[in-house]
């Protein structure tokens, strides 16, 4: 009961939401019985398990008014060398494990790198990510000599990509599982209250005695986190690493995030909303696909239907209330 | 003989309340003219009237002795009216040339005649002799060559009058002069020039006439024989009001010392400042724009780092961090309230939590019921209109904005409070209520220092008042009852009580 009525706040505080609801309705109509049934459900979440799990992650530089280009280039990086590892040590359990948390190590370190230097040497985040998006490409590149390098073997990591649980796939219980995670940590710690309040105003909250930097440096090092932690799904899920395998990942990360109502300004948004933006997405995808439009078209179609959620919503903002015009325009003033 | 500009009975209200009434005002060709008056004393309204900003109510402005309306920016510059805002309003990135030249490109076909425009700026920057040259880059100049950028700008609009807000409020002793320098330039040349600054000194010794605002009225014009400080003093505040506001006596306290502060220097910026604040003692802060107060404070604060003198808190060295002085029982409302003292987007209750997380908070957890109490508890307390604690704090109005900044530190067991310009932009009722919550704070064992630049208020809280002039002490005020004058005096470095002057 306690959840119908979240989701019905959720709804009501932002519009572009109605979309979603909207989109699915034409599309149960129009595709009765196809479109609206479980294993259609489950295969859009498959299909958008893995940057769902990024999301999770990268919706935290978001929030504080930056941003993490390079979530893409990570995850093929993370997912090249859990497959290198294990391709390289026989195909057992000890490699997976080992491949797979060197693989989630190198995401942090890859985010703790953004931190540091956002930081201490003040470079805008879109720039330094940017950056890195192209090393880490590289490393990825290099990790797999330009290759596809099949793995097949062991089933356990196999399982994380490809395994179900209670019929569901796994991938979809990792993402469930860590949108529950930010979500505690965004709505229930001190670190999650203070990524909103520094994305709103860091220098009040310096001088309020958060430690800015701590909070900005943390945030960078759980994006890097969950981008290794798609990759390495994704590689699980294709059997293969390839260091082309998340590219436009970043795109539909930061779709579904704005989509869900997160502003690139920081300070605004949810995870709930978050994985409503990347279901949006998958539902657009799916629905274009039942109804026969020929995937050419798929990109076009989607952008505009996500240019046409954001921007219904934005006009149904500014005219519901002066107030909250006002506090936008005036969050602008304080950031430039 | 007729007057460049001639400003007659110029009206203006604001939402029914007058502004300026009946105000007369001239110029006369190659005169430079300071414009005086309190804040709120409608100098900036008859200069935002003047340049086209706002439109007057009633009266007539004179140019050359010819009747003309100024409507917008653009028919000031036709006129030749130039202003040198305290904002200044260049193009960092672009070159002296390039901003002297915006907006009015010489070009053939299209393309930009650099060369030509080059020769142009590089003329005038001669004929004046300024510190710049014409290519260049703006974001590599000095906060005065910049000024004298803006100077140009005018010039090569052929401006006759130019208007100069407070131009030395952010300069050093050495640029001031170089400053008055161009002015009389300036002067020579048959240039006029309206000069609105608070530093008294600077206006006797540079004005040719000077004008006296007072609640909108036009209290005085005096010729150059005529200014002495002490009138202008009197015409500025009013001679009712100054006894009137005068302060309570002021008094030394017997209670300990709480916080200690010896020799404090940060190079260029503030030297040697040492005081002392007792327990439960409420200290003003008095002194011009750039005399230093909030630097000095935010070094204190541990906001910034200074490079020599101590700061002891009950006898131990106060951290150089926020985060340790909080915990010691600091607290601190910065000057600029909309980007420094409160995060917009967040409802009153989370701006109010995040200074108090080491309680509302275990093992990283936030205790929801206790934050949301707390919220709700202080919106109570302090009266925070409207009684919501969910509301985001920049939808509230400037007065309750203000009080949920305070909110965040009266939360806790505060030993130590630091507010910068704690009233700014807030209307009477609000003021009040925030004058009552400080003394209220100070009767229960807080010591409140106060850096304000509203006099009325400083000598309403203050039990001591300290004087910063030119990033040092000045002087202090401790014992009697003193007015309005003797402290705006003291800020521009005359005496009229005892106390020690430092020169």
């Amino acid at each position: 009961m306690n959840k119908k009525m979240d989701i019905k706040a959720i709804l009501g505080k932002s519009q572009r939401l109605w979309i979603l609801v909207a989109v699915m309705l034409v599309l149960t109509v129009l595709q009765p019985g196809v479109f609206l049934t479980a294993a259609n459900m489950k295969s859009i979440l498959l299909s958008i398990s893995v940057y769902g799990i990024m999301v999770c992650g990268t919706i935290f530089p978001i929030l504080l008014g930056g941003i993490d280009l390079s979530v893409g280039a990570v995850a093929a990086a993370a997912g090249a060398f859990a497959v290198t590892w294990i391709v390289d040590h026989d195909f057992t359990n000890g490699a997976v494990i080992v491949g797979v948390l060197g693989g989630l190590l190198l995401g942090a370190v890859v985010g703790l790198i953004h931190g540091i230097i956002v930081t201490r040497f003040a470079v805008p985040p879109f720039l330094i990510t940017l950056a890195t998006q192209n090393i880490v490409y590289g490393v990825a590149q290099l990790l797999t000599e330009n290759n596809v390098i099949a793995c097949m073997k062991p089933e356990s990591f196999a399982f994380l990509g490809g395994g179900r649980l209670i019929g569901i796939p796994f991938s979809i219980w990792i993402m469930l599982f860590m949108a529950i995670i930010s979500y505690i940590i965004l709505g229930r710690t001190v670190f999650g209250r203070n990524v909103y309040a520094v994305g709103g105003n860091a220098e009040a909250c310096r001088l309020s005695g958060v430690r800015s930097r701590m909070v900005i440096i943390t945030s960078y090092v759980a994006s890097g986190l969950t981008a290794a932690l798609s990759g390495i799904v994704l590689a699980s899920m294709n059997r293969q690493a390839i260091a082309k395998a998340a590219q436009g990942y970043d795109n539909y990360v930061l779709t579904a995030l704005v989509v869900g109502g997160a502003s690139l300004m920081g300070g605004e948004g949810s995870i709930q909303g978050a994985v409503w933006g990347a279901f949006l997405v998958g539902v657009i995808s799916n629905g274009l696909r039942l109804v026969g439009v020929a995937s050419d078209y798929h990109g076009i179609v989607k952008c505009i239907v996500i240019v046409a959620a954001v921007a219904l919503d934005a006009h149904v903002r500014f005219k519901k209330s002066g107030l909250q015009k006002s506090s936008s325009l005036f969050k602008k003033k304080a950031k430039a | 003989m007729s007057a460049l500009l001639e400003m007659k009975e110029i009206e203006k209200s604001f939402n029914g309340s007058p502004v300026l009434k009946k105000v007369n005002f001239s110029v006369e060709p190659g005169e430079v003219h300071a414009l005086m008056g309190e804040n709120g004393a409608g100098k900036s309204t008859l200069i935002k009237i003047l340049t086209g900003i706002y439109p007057k109510d009633g009266g007539q402005i004179y140019w050359n002795g010819e009747p003309v309306t100024v409507d917008n920016r653009k028919d000031a510059q036709a006129l030749g009216i130039g202003v040198i805002y305290q904002e200044l309003s260049l193009i960092p990135t672009l070159t002296v040339m390039q901003n002297v030249m915006l907006g009015k490109e010489q070009s053939k076909f299209g393309f930009v005649n650099a060369r030509k425009m080059k020769k142009k700026v590089t003329e005038l920057i001669e004929k004046y002799g300024f510190n710049v040259k014409a290519d260049e880059v703006v974001e590599t100049l000095t906060i005065a060559q910049r000024q004298t950028v803006e100077i140009l700008k005018a010039l090569s609009e052929e401006s006759r009058l130019i208007i100069m807000d407070e131009p030395t409020a952010s300069l050093s002793a050495k640029e001031s002069d170089a400053l008055f320098g161009i002015i009389e330039q300036l002067r020579k040349d048959g240039v006029s020039v309206i000069y609105i600054s608070h530093r008294l000194e600077e206006v006797y010794r540079l004005s040719d006439r000077l004008t006296v605002l007072r609640d909108g009225v036009r209290e005085a014009v005096l010729t150059k024989e005529q200014i002495i400080p002490g009138d202008v003093v009197r015409l500025m505040i009013g001679k009712e009001l100054s006894e009137a506001t005068a302060s309570n006596s002021l008094r030394k306290s017997d209670a300990p010392v709480r916080l200690k502060v010896n020799g404090l220097t940060k190079k260029g910026v503030f030297h040697d400042i040492s005081f002392e604040i007792h327990e439960g003692e409420i200290v003003g802060f008095a002194g011009l724009v750039g005399a230093g107060r909030t630097e000095v404070m935010r070094c204190i604060y541990g906001a910034d780092s200074y490079d020599s003198g101590t700061v002891e808190f009950e006898g131990e060295t106060l951290a150089k961090q926020i985060t340790k002085n909080i915990r010691t029982g600091f607290g601190f409302v910065p000057e600029d309230r909309r980007n420094q003292g409160f995060t917009p987007l967040l409802s009153i209750e989370k701006n109010v939590a995040l200074t108090n997380y080491d309680t509302l908070a275990k093992s990283g957890f936030v205790k929801a019921a206790a934050e949301k109490k707390l919220g709700v508890e202080m919106v109570d307390k302090l009266a925070i209109k409207p009684g919501d604690s969910q509301i985001p704090v920049g939808n509230l109005s400037g007065g309750n904005q203000q009080k949920a900044v305070l909110a965040k530190w009266l939360s806790r067991d505060l030993k130590l409070l630091i507010v910068d310009e704690p009233t700014a932009g807030i209307d009477i009722g609000a003021k009040d209520e925030i004058y009552k919550i400080l003394e209220s704070l100070a009767e229960n064992g807080t010591s409140v220092i106060m850096v304000s630049s509203d006099l009325q208020e400083l000598l309403r809280v203050s039990q001591r008042i300290i004087v910063m002039r030119k990033g040092g002490i000045f002087t202090e005020f401790s014992s009697g009852r003193i007015t309005q004058e003797d402290v705006l005096m003291a800020e521009s470095g005359i005496l009229t009580k005892e106390g020690k002057a430092d020169e």
